[in-house]
């Protein structure tokens, strides 16, 4: 008999379901407390104004979940999303057909997220400075590219994408499907992504059994790229300009999001909609809290003490099982 | 004059063979395991208790349970004739009760002295005295005839001599009752022995010893009397001079002590690898051939440069000059990858840092290797997955609740079984096993090497790096002896004596020694 084989160890995926199901019941409860208090939460409207919120902070969320996952962190997908603003802005003006200019930008956040992989695996610099320096120069390049004004992107057609809704359902968050389905295959069903999670837990011993270990890190990180750049372009659509100071602080509320959805800031713990679904938990408390006039201040405050909150007690569950 | 260690930490005075603690119906439970059926047993001062028994049958509950790091679900503690909780490693260290533990649980980064006086601190208006603490740590390191300087930073010693300080550290506390986790998975020869001055002296000040340890000849080195545990209850407790290393394993496994070196002879075949003058970090100018069928032994202390030499072999670490001929080709290995797909695995040394993801299923660190395999070009066959990881769990006889559960809940022996099962489900012509059974039962050694024989009768060749002379001695056909990073002899299969083997390993090292400050 094996003593230490015996704390009720429930098989991780489904402590993962069950942990997404009281994350689901959390925000499920949050929408119908908030119905109850104000008139105008489950208007049409704004549900379709607060899934449009969530929706760019969850796909970033979910790239830098995959970096979390490896034991990394992502600081520059904030910078990322102002960056590609500009980028994607720049060449719609210039003329470039609207869905190859979308297809530079991405490729443009798969260049940065290259870059990550190569300070970190070639430099062997650590995840927060490498991601934390190209934060801070992207907006500078931005800038600099701008000369520090906005840019009217002069295409309705670009701009009418984030306003439009396809049966029902805004368009912005159909994107999250669009990133999600594909995202969960990835993560759980493909063998990258075991290999994300045997990375982020033990890097010698994975690449003692074959696994390509930088490959793995260049993948993680140019995903979050892809995803931040995605958003620069989905934000760009939605206010109609490219502006290299937008989406500040956007890191922070994506990584809060992927913690809060359960993701393990030491790494080998998370999932796709784990993070989806913190993502959404936070647009709803920013949405209600506004409809409920609280004070913005406040928001960040309640924000702040809502992670220590769920954080704490997704801890205690854990050690408790 | 220079305090002694002594007058700086007083040792309780103790009456020697008074029962010091006492164990009435000591019981642990887990949800759905006995981990510790009601035991009782009395410790006296003084004497030096060994506990024995294979991976899983209640040690690591006991020293849990005394050390305060977990509730006993029932039972009493009766220490010095008064009932104690035992509630908290605080209250436990409190009445004096300390571990020493088989992984160094201090912090690398800081210097010796400041690990000796680590929570107790020596300041002066909330200024540290660093320099009085240094003096006084070399005090007691050297009164203790470790020579070590006690103003490094810990993580530059070796890991044997990381122990010795962790033990060291535990004797200036005031402690009574003192508990050894295998301590000696790690030291050398020479510390060991330093580590056993230590552990005797502190038995004649009156210190209750409690001694783990899978090694047989130092439980009779060193023990007065041994407890046996089997599946979480007490088989029985003898004093050393009535017993003997027979029945004790009896007492263990319930089988006999031959049974546990199981070794076949095959008519070696063809080379599988060729070393050829091979030098790197650590190691220089060694060659050496395996071939099909063989189990190639590698003998030398920690730090001989047998474990730099397989992992430079295998690709993780640059050769600086060499070649290496694969089943008489030469071929160039420049990565893990390169190793692997010619046909060689890798069970390394340090399951925690090099064998296992431990915070991830049983089942996805038996299938890491053939991910490749049980996936189409993008998705993985969940019923392959399956089907291979509980082909190994089954096939090795892992006990683990089911594939999902995560590594680090498994015991030692059976995460041993999942490195070496990772490479069985992939495969391979030349298996090279890195210390396979440090912290490993009796019971699953005598598996791995059944596992041996099976492998060489397919064909494999094996290396095996032991520290442990008896393993390599009965299992290998060619024995090297390493020391320091050369291979300084070879030996067939029972061509020499212990003596001369570890006389070989040993030499030039014990001069060298001598002369370290």
């Amino acid at each position: 008999m094996s003593i230490e084989a015996i704390p009720a160890d429930k098989p991780k995926r489904n402590y993962n379901v069950l942990f997404g199901l009281t994350l689901l019941a959390l925000l499920v409860l949050l929408w119908i407390v908030l119905s109850l208090a104000t008139p105008s939460f489950a208007s049409g409207n704004n549900i379709a104004n607060l899934l449009r919120q969530g929706s760019m902070i969850a796909i970033m969320a979910v790239g830098q979940t995959f970096v979390i996952i490896t034991g990394g962190i992502d600081l520059s997908v904030g910078a990322v999303v102002g960056f590609a603003t500009v980028v994607v802005a720049m060449l719609i003006n210039a003329g470039v057909p609207i869905a190859l200019a979308i297809l530079i930008t991405l490729l443009v956040g798969v260049a940065i997220g290259l870059f990550h992989g190569f300070g970190i695996v070639k430099m062997g610099l650590p995840p927060f400075i490498i991601t934390l320096a190209t934060l801070t120069s992207l907006r500078g390049i931005g800038l600099l590219m701008t000369n520090g004004n906005s840019i009217n992107i002069n295409s309705d057609s670009f701009t009418a994408f984030s306003r439009n809704s396809f049966i029902g359902i805004p368009n912005l968050f159909w994107m999250v499907i669009l990133v999600g389905v594909p995202a969960y295959i990835f993560l759980h069903h493909s063998r990258w992504g075991r290999y994300l999670f045997s990375v982020g837990s033990n890097a010698e011993a994975s690449r003692l059994s074959g696994v390509n270990v930088q490959r793995t890190i260049y993948m993680a990180y140019t995903l979050s790229g892809l995803c931040a750049a995605f958003v620069g372009v989905l934000l760009a659509a939605r206010i109609g300009i490219g502006n290299p100071t937008q989406a500040e602080g956007w890191e922070l509320q994506a990584i809060a999001s992927s913690v809060i959805g359960g993701t393990s800031l030491f790494g080998a713990v998370g999932s796709v909609h784990g993070p989806l679904l913190g993502a959404f938990i936070l647009a709803t408390i920013n949405n209600g809290a506004n409809l409920l006039n609280v004070n913005s201040f406040w928001q960040r405050i309640i924000t702040g003490a809502l992670i220590i909150i769920i954080v704490y007690f997704d801890g205690l569950r854990r050690r408790g099982k | 004059m220079t305090p002694t260690a002594q007058e700086l930490h007083p040792a309780p005075m103790l009456e020697p063979g008074r029962t010091i603690l006492e164990l009435r119906g000591l019981e642990k439970r887990y949800p759905g395991t006995h981990a510790l059926k009601p035991v009782n047993l009395a410790f006296k001062s003084g004497e030096i208790h060994a506990i024995v028994g294979e991976n899983g049958a209640g040690k690591s509950t006991l020293i849990k349970l005394l050390t305060g790091v977990m509730p006993r679900t029932s039972g009493d503690v009766i220490w010095e004739g008064k009932p104690a909780a035992l509630a908290t490693p605080h209250e436990a260290m409190a009445l004096g009760i300390n571990a020493v533990h088989q992984e160094v649980v201090l912090c690398r980064h800081l210097t010796v002295a400041a690990n000796m006086f680590l929570g107790e601190e020596e300041s002066r208006f909330g200024i540290l005295q660093q320099r009085a603490m240094v003096r006084q740590a070399q005090t007691i390191i050297d009164d203790l005839g470790f020579d070590l300087p006690a103003h490094v930073v810990l993580g530059d010693l070796t890991i044997g001599q990381q122990q010795l300080i962790a033990a060291a550290r535990a004797t200036v506390r005031g402690t009574k009752f003192l508990i050894f986790d295998e301590p000696t998975a790690y030291l050398t020869r020479k510390e060991a022995d330093q580590l056993f001055t230590l552990i005797r002296r502190l038995k004649s000040e009156g210190v209750t010893i409690i001694y783990i340890s899978h090694r047989m000849e130092e439980v009779f080195e060193l023990a007065d009397r041994v407890s046996v545990l089997r599946d979480g209850t007490l088989v029985g407790t003898r004093t050393i001079a009535e017993t003997n290393d027979a029945e004790l394993v009896k007492m263990m496994i319930n089988r006999s002590i031959e049974q546990v070196y199981h070794k076949e002879h095959f008519t070696p075949g063809a080379a599988i690898v060729e070393a050829r003058n091979l030098s790197g970090k650590g190691f220089e100018d060694i060659s050496m051939t395996v071939r099909a069928g063989e189990i190639v032994g590698l003998y030398g202390l920690i730090g001989a440069g047998r474990s730099e030499f397989v992992t430079s072999l295998y690709g993780r670490h640059r050769r600086s000059a060499g070649q290496i001929l694969w089943e008489g080709r030469p071929v160039q290995i420049n990565s893990e990858h390169d190793a692997i797909k010619l046909g060689m695995a890798l069970a390394p040394e340090s399951r925690r840092d090099q064998g296992l993801c431990l915070n991830l299923p049983v089942g996805l660190n038996l299938n890491l290797p053939i991910y490749k395999r049980i996936s189409n070009n993008l998705l993985i066959s969940n019923a392959k997955e399956k089907a291979e990881a509980d082909r190994q769990i089954a096939g090795l006889r892992i006990k683990t609740p089911t594939r999902g559960a995560l590594a680090s809940s498994l015991s030692g022996g059976n995460q041993q079984k999942i490195v070496i099962g990772k490479w069985l489900a992939h495969g391979a012509k030349l298996f090279i096993f890195d210390e396979p059974t440090v912290g490993v039962d009796v019971g699953t050694k005598a598996e791995i090497y059944r596992l041996f024989g099976e492998l060489l009768s397919k064909g494999a060749g094996i290396i095996l790096i032991s520290s442990y002379l008896p393993e390599v001695y009965e299992l290998a056909d060619t024995l090297h002896v390493f020391r320091r990073g050369k291979l300084v002899a070879t030996h067939g299969f029972h061509t020499a004596s212990h003596e001369d083997i570890l006389t070989q390993a040993l030499a030039e090292k014990q001069e060298k020694m001598g002369g370290q400050t």
